[in-house]
């Protein structure tokens, strides 16, 4: 019923999500927390080091003009094969005022990983930032674009070890 | 949709106490007023009537005047619409989410496969996601 998700997800303006995936923790947390492979899943670029503290930056393409919007983050905690969190949609110049904070937990479960990720700060930013964040949701509309992508991207990845 | 519109509802149910006051609209079997729900909250009965100004104006309560005061009603469509809202936020999330799930698991098949046998290098197996 409506006002049981009311509840359950304005109380803090958080999104809270949960996911099983059939992988070890360490793989899970490398393809969540290493700025290589975060371009595949999320924006066009992604520079940081995976490093408590450390500054960093996502970039989305517009693929007709070539614009860049670069976006800032800060990576907070960097645990691994545990937890790992950032910062990002900062409402102020050099990484402050507010921001939406981003907390992935990995718990081993059935001999794969079970990711809980929390993004917590709408309700102190303001649907205008909740908006902003849905704007950056894809450089990748859906499957029929990435999945042919993916295979060879793993090749990569593995030869690379 | 207009933004104006949304942020204003954004921070219309962003109260805490104006949520609780949705809530207990809902669960109330006739409409409330400021004075019955003043009395199941540790706020006055003054300020329970500025918090139904803003949810009134934000279109989530309407109210009707019946003897001394306005008996408001939550309206169920704009309630469905700001959850609506959330979850659109939070289905970028669902679509990121899928994408690592996708590529961890396909790691993980690629580095088994690679301890197991001699399979070869592109025969990686890769599910649809449905």
């Amino acid at each position: 019923m409506a006002h049981g998700n009311i509840q359950g997800t304005l109380e803090e303006g958080t999104i809270a999500r949960d996911i099983y995936v059939d992988a070890s923790p360490e793989v899970v947390f490398e393809v969540i927390s290493s700025a290589e492979h975060m371009r595949e899943w999320w924006p066009d670029d992604a520079r940081f080091e995976s490093l408590a503290g450390a500054p960093g930056e996502l970039v989305w393409r517009n693929a007709d003009t070539g614009e860049t919007t670069t976006v800032a983050l800060a990576v907070v905690e960097v645990d691994p094969p545990r937890r790992f969190s950032f910062r990002w949609c900062f409402t102020e110049a050099e990484r402050s005022g507010s921001s939406l904070l981003v907390v992935f937990e990995l718990t081993p479960a059935d001999g794969g990983t079970s990711i809980r990720m929390t993004e917590t700060g709408f309700r102190e930013m303001g649907w205008e930032i909740a908006m902003l964040e849905a704007q950056y949701n894809d450089h990748v509309s859906g499957w029929d674009h990435y999945m042919p992508r993916l295979g060879a991207y793993v090749g990569r990845v593995v030869a690379a070890r | 949709m207009s933004t104006v519109i949304d942020n204003d509802l954004w921070s219309a149910i962003g109260d805490p106490t104006r949520r609780t006051m949705i809530d207990l609209l809902l669960l109330a079997d006739g409409p409330g007023t400021a004075t019955s729900l003043s009395e199941a909250l540790p706020v006055t009965r003054q300020a329970v009537a500025k918090h139904l100004a803003v949810l009134d104006r934000v279109g989530l309560v309407h109210g009707a005047s019946a003897g001394r005061e306005r008996h408001y009603q939550v309206d169920q469509a704009q309630l469905a619409r700001a959850v609506a809202q959330l979850s659109a936020v939070g289905s970028t999330w669902d679509a990121r989410l899928r994408r690592i799930k996708q590529i961890a698991e396909a790691i993980e098949r690629k580095q088994r496969n690679s301890n197991n046998s001699d399979t070869a290098p592109n025969d990686v197996q890769i599910s649809d996601g449905h």
